[in-house]
């Protein structure tokens, strides 16, 4: 028997469209993460309308709302907690308009990251950040969580190719953030609501720039006898004055586990292999190369191959972007971390990650954001062993502390939702805290909107928050 | 309430969604019951929770295609053809998944005579206006021309359906072959369905049933080659499902007519004019995703035809052996977006290395051909 | 090189300075001083401090109070041959440029002021000093108030110090003039630093490796100047770059960004109601006294 806020979403959408069977449920209660929750009933709205209307019979029958995605989400952003009504904007994924003179798109929020550059190839356009999960990843998840990729090290992350945002608020009105001139008037809000991990409301309708496909392109690969010498050349390179289209490291493990699986010519006893991209115009991009080669030499490259062509660049990238399917074939768990501390500490940040392994009797492998000094730590495991879960969450939050203590932050991409809510108070204050409670109160005074996220109870001063009832695991 | 599932190969998927943009269920409804991460967190809800078999559960599992896209993408490598089998197969024997008629169309399927004549009948049928187009079937011929072995370098296997509806397919794939110098050998009625139909459907005992008779109706050393991409697929898997040495030593012998051929290109005539238009090539998911073999059409097609490549990185058409016909609406939704990709390349002529394919896409008003169909007329032309 | 000139005693003063009540504005090189409007008459002035703590070149990332003049800190960093994405007016300060938010004539190709902070202190209304964002080049951790804080015209809180992207300077940097159709040119140049365009003569800044100048120049057709037209000072107003072409009058334009510069004052842009109540929230919710920089507004 459907209870009254099942039947007010059906009567509002189509019945087809709102789901609450237990089982439709179960498939609802996580995203990529390792955290579950419980979803109380789950729609599927087609467009800005039907959004207000989710959002205004949830709140009518006193629940909070969860926004989804694709929910690829790694930090448990989307799992749903206080049983709330659960949004889900696949079916919203329409390409609205594309302007190829203002190198704009209008995409609705379900629209897939790579499906919006594949629908603008033809123009020498693309849309600059590429999370590895753009394949699956909505725009909207992407706008709620900020995400990166391995080019946002040149390009800038979501934030900077977001213009504008139309938003269902908590209360179900509209707002439109941003806007596509230069200088929209008012407070920056739509920078606000970039990486709010659905704490602020739904984005129902995005505005992104689009980014000229680069005239040259130089892919390098280097290879290093210890991973301290690709750490320096990393910092070599930045402190050269060059700013790569990306830089990404992949240690001795990976790099094995990698090339077993692509066979793309990785060196298989590599210490670390640095995988470097620099991108503009033909002569700058030539120099740029030449000064990556001799950096790399100076702190002992062994070799450097460049990628004669489209299709070895092609491959390159395949074993890069492939890291996740390659470490299937040690273990069949595993828990990604996402930390980002200054390029000039990754050497000793890096030891100490691996002394922190070792420690917990844990495999642990490295593939990440160097230029920018994003860490990805990937624990690999399996769930059935006993006792492993305790050691995996021990040893994370061990590498989460060396990271701080390095003067790092939490999270460079995948954002901060369940998983690392109560880290915060490792890198902010009390007035800090307080702070971001204040802005995420102006957007949502009742704290309805996926509730418990981001903030750790207690971060509006006088204001607790409520504790969240979810399932754990 | 178990699946009888592998623990191992359930608990493999890390829910990553790195498979759902591949998945042609999932592309159509956004949903993640459609989607190989949901059907996998269902079959766990199942096997580990107690849910249900029937109702939703198995709603959910009937839905996919077994287009096995997931698979071939999935970072993890969840075994997930072998997942839903056993789902299915599990739902066959312990609910009413699998109610009477359909069993008994599957059954059909394996007695070649009675398919043949219930063929005569559709194409009686057809010519008196009695079988509605959305049915999605090929205009069936009202009489066959036999097939003639030619040698006894190679197998060709000519299966149910396409023995039936198409067999001038197989004459086609039968000049092409002797073309590059091969003689080949027919089987005998022993070889008249591969069973993959049953397999998918949880009719595990049938498929395997059918599995004997075709090893046997293949004796000695020689290549079985197979001209469809569904068949070529389960045969290659008999390994698998008898688990017997013979079955494993039988599918080593087992290939796709196009991989063949592939080795053995340069034995082809060369064209003395290309084919006159730009050729769009579709892979099948079986040749794709199982097979891996799809690269291979390319190599031979592309010999006699300019090829244009679709956009959608192999998405499924939606055809699905029996999918089609058992859920038409889906089908055609997932068969849109295909229609959609094929339009942007501009080409007109599409070819498919599998009939169910093409029957399916032939509905939706394309011209569809079996690559060898196209390489035979170039050859045929060029005398 | 590490300055030291601002510490964390120099943040405390400050804050102590700003205290937690009575009307207080922040004064910077006065430049744009009235932006959003005058402040209300008898408000008490204080300035942030100025001073680089922490610069370290191999990072690209720079700590400095946010009384710093532009000027000053770009002549810091050039001498590792770096600079900060932000205009560099006479006197101009770096709080005051974030504070006003507004981006240079190199927009194009620098991108906006608002990608250039990463981390801020300020001192809230209350007067206490509050830390948003974080000190490296990428980061998620938490609401992005730096953003919010760009433009925020010192409404929200008075900006203490803060740490900047840095970038390297270009190899060369060369500005190009002529009667060229300027929409054409951003379409067919790979990433110009700015165009700018005055309905007659199109500007071109190129900046990179000589060679690659050299070759956007010559498909440009273009002879070299000194730099760039003076702006226009009385208005500016923010369009979509595609409506440049159908600008008319006395104006220089920032072809590809959309900014027009004009002589005479431009009206404020227009904001849907539900973003006008949305600032008024968050205004509220950071200085419901409203005592930071009374009388000027965002909206204005
Ligand atoms: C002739 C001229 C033309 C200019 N044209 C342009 C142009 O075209 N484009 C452009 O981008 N800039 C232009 N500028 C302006 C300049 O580069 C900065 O944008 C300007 O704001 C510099 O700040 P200031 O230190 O002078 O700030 P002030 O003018 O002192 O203050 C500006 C605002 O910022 C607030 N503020 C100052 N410091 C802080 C702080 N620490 N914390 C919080 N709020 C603070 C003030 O309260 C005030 O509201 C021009 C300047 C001049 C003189
Ligand atoms: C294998 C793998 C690799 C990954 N690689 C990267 C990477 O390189 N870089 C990176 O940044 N991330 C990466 N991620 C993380 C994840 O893909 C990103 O966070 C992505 O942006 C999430 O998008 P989604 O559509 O799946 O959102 P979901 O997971 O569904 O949701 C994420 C958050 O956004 C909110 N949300 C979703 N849609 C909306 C909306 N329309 N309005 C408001 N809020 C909304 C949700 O409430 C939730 O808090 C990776 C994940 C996986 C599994
Ligand atoms: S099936 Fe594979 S690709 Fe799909 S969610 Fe599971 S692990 Fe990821
Ligand atoms: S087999 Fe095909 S239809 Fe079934 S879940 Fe996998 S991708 Fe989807």
């Amino acid at each position: 028997m459907p209870d009254a806020l099942v039947a007010d979403l059906r009567a509002a959408l189509a019945p087809e469209r709102v789901l609450a069977e237990p089982l439709e449920l179960t498939l609802y209660a996580r995203d990529a993460g390792i955290i579950e929750g419980h979803a109380h009933v789950v729609c599927f709205p087609l467009t800005t309308g039907e959004v207000q209307a989710c959002v205004r019979i949830a709140r009518a029958h006193g629940r909070p709302f969860t926004p989804r995605g694709s929910g690829t989400g790694l930090a448990g952003g989307a799992v749903p907690v206080e049983d709330p009504v659960v949004i889900v904007t696949t079916k919203m994924d329409r390409i609205l308009e594309v302007d190829e003179e203002d190198r704009v798109a209008w995409v609705e929020p379900g629209v897939l990251n790579l499906d919006l550059t594949h629908s603008v190839a033809h123009l020498g356009l693309h849309y600059a950040p590429d999370p590895s999960s753009q394949q699956s990843c909505t725009v909207g998840g992407n706008v709620a969580t900020n995400s990166g990729g391995p080019h946002c090290l040149l390009y800038g992350v979501t934030s900077a190719h977001v213009l504008a945002i139309e938003v269902v608020l908590a209360d179900g009105s509209v707002a439109l953030l941003g806007g596509v001139d230069a200088e929209p008037a008012g407070y920056d809000l739509r920078g606000a609501f970039v990486g709010s991990e659905g704490t602020m409301g739904i984005a129902t309708r995005i505005a992104v720039r689009l980014t000229p496909t680069p005239p040259a392109v130089r892919t390098l690969l280097l290879d290093f006898l210890s991973v301290e010498g690709a750490a320096a050349t990393v910092t070599g390179i930045i402190a050269a004055g060059i700013v790569p289209a990306a830089l990404e490291m992949m240690d001795a493990e990976i790099t094995r586990a990698v090339e077993d699986f692509v066979h793309a010519g990785f060196p298989r006893d590599a210490a670390a292999v640095l995988l470097v991209e620099v991108d503009g115009l033909p002569a700058g991009v030539e120099a740029a190369a030449q000064v990556v080669a001799d950096v790399g030499r100076v702190h002992g490259a062994r070799s450097t191959r460049v990628a004669a062509d489209e299709a070895e660049r092609a491959l390159l990238w395949k074993g890069r972007k492939s890291a996740f399917g390659a470490i299937a074939r040690i273990a069949p768990n595993y828990y990604l971390h996402d930390a980002v501390v200054p390029r000039t500490r990754l050497v000793e940040v890096l030891s100490r990650v691996y002394e922190i392994a070792a420690r917990h009797r844990l495999v642990m492998m490295n593939v990440f954001h160097a230029g920018d000094g994003n860490l990805h730590p990937l624990i690999v495991f399996d769930r059935r062993e006993n006792g492993v879960m305790e050691r995996v969450t021990a040893a994370g939050e061990e590498i989460i502390t060396a990271c701080v203590e390095a003067g790092g932050v939490l999270s460079g991409e995948h954002g901060i939702g369940l998983e690392k809510r109560d880290y915060m108070p490792l890198i902010f204050g009390e007035a800090d805290l307080d702070a971001q409670a204040r802005l995420r109160h102006a957007f949502d005074p009742d704290g309805v909107a996926n509730p418990t996220k981001v903030l750790p109870a207690g971060s509006r001063c006088g204001d607790l928050q409520r504790v969240p009832e979810g399932a754990w695991i | 309430m178990t699946l009888h599932l592998d623990d191992d190969e359930l608990v493999s998927c890390v829910a990553c969604g790195l498979c759902l943009p591949h998945c042609p269920t999932y592309r159509v409804t956004g949903e993640e019951s459609a989607s190989p991460r949901g059907r996998i967190a269902a079959m766990r809800a199942v096997q580990w929770s107690g849910a249900p078999l029937e109702g939703d559960f198995t709603r959910f599992m009937d839905l996919c295609v077994q287009c096995r896209a997931c698979e071939a993408v999935c970072p993890s490598s969840v075994p997930f053809g072998h997942l839903m089998e056993g789902a299915r197969e599990t739902l066959a024997s312990d609910t009413r998944y699998q109610p009477g008629w359909r069993r008994a169309g599957y059954r059909v399927l394996g007695r070649h005579r009675l398919l043949l004549t219930a063929s005569t009948a559709l194409a009686v049928g057809q010519r008196l206006r009695l079988v509605p187009r959305r049915f999605g079937l090929p205009r069936l011929a009202l009489r066959r021309r036999p097939l003639v072995a030619t040698g006894n370098d190679v197998w060709l296997f000519t299966g149910c359906v396409m023995d039936a509806w198409m067999r001038e397919t197989h004459a086609a794939v039968m000049r092409v072959l002797a073309a590059a110098g091969a003689g080949v050998a027919l089987p005998g009625p022993g070889a008249a369905c591969c069973g993959a139909l049953h397999e998918h459907a949880g009719l595990v005992e049938d498929a395997q049933r059918l599995a004997r008779r075709v090893i046997g109706a293949f004796p000695g050393e020689a290549p079985v080659l197979v001209d469809s991409a569904g068949c070529g697929a389960a045969l290659k898997g008999y390994g698998r499902l008898l688990g017997t040495p013979d079955a494993a030593e039988f599918s080593r012998r087992v290939m796709d007519v196009h991989e063949w051929l592939a080795a053995r290109v340069d034995a082809l005539p060369v064209p003395a004019r290309r084919f006159p238009q730009l050729v769009a090539v579709q892979d099948p998911c079986h040749l794709r995703h199982v097979q891996k073999a799809h690269a291979h059409v390319r190599t031979v097609l592309g010999r006699y035809a300019d090829l244009v490549e679709l956009d959608d990185e192999g998405l499924c058409c939606g055809a699905g052996g029996a999918y089609a016909a058992l859920h038409p609406d889906m089908a055609a939704d997932i068969r849109a977006r295909k229609v959609a990709a094929i339009a942007r390349t501009g080409a007109v002529v599409v070819a498919s290395a599998n009939p169910g394919c093409a029957m399916h896409l032939a509905v939706a008003g394309l011209d569809v051909r079996h690559p060898l169909e196209i390489v035979d007329e170039v050859i045929r032309d060029g005398r | 090189m590490s300055g030291g000139a601002i510490n964390d005693g120099a943040l405390a003063t400050f804050a102590e300075e700003v205290g937690a009540d009575g009307p207080v504005a922040c004064v910077g090189g006065r430049t744009q001083w009235s932006v959003g409007g005058a402040v209300e008459a008898g408000t008490r002035e204080v300035r942030a401090p100025a001073g680089i703590a922490e610069y370290e070149p191999a990072e690209m990332v720079v700590r400095c109070g946010a009384g710093t003049t532009v000027a000053d800190l770009d002549a810091a960093l050039g001498e590792k041959s770096q600079c900060v994405a932000l205009p560099a007016w006479d006197g101009a300060t770096v709080g005051g440029v974030l504070a006003v938010g507004r981006s240079g004539i190199r927009r194009l190709g620098y991108g906006p002021v608002r990608d250039t902070l990463l981390e801020a202190r300020y001192v809230s209304a209350e007067g206490r000093l509050v830390k948003a964002g974080g000190p490296v080049v990428k980061n998620v951790s938490g609401f992005d108030l730096c953003r919010l804080l760009v433009g925020s015209l010192g409404t929200l809180g008075l900006l203490a110090q803060v740490v900047l992207r840095c970038r390297p300077v270009p190899a060369v940097s060369r500005w190009f003039a002529g009667e060229l159709d300027p929409f054409e040119l951003r379409l067919r140049l790979h990433r110009p630093t700015s165009i700018l365009w005055d309905g007659t003569t199109t500007w071109l800044l190129l900046e990179g490796h000589p060679d690659d100048v050299a070759a956007q120049a010559a498909f440009a057709r273009a002879p070299e100047v000194d730099g760039p037209p003076p702006l226009p000072t009385g208005g500016r107003r923010s369009v979509r770059p595609s409506e440049l072409r159908a600008l008319t009058g006395r104006f220089v334009a920032e072809v590809g960004v959309g900014i027009v510069h004009t002589a005479e004052a431009q009206p404020p842009a227009a904001l849907s109601p539900g973003a006008v109540e949305l600032n008024r929230r968050i205004k509220h919710e950071f200085d419901p006294s409203g005592r930071l920089n009374p009388g000027r507004s965002v909206l204005a």
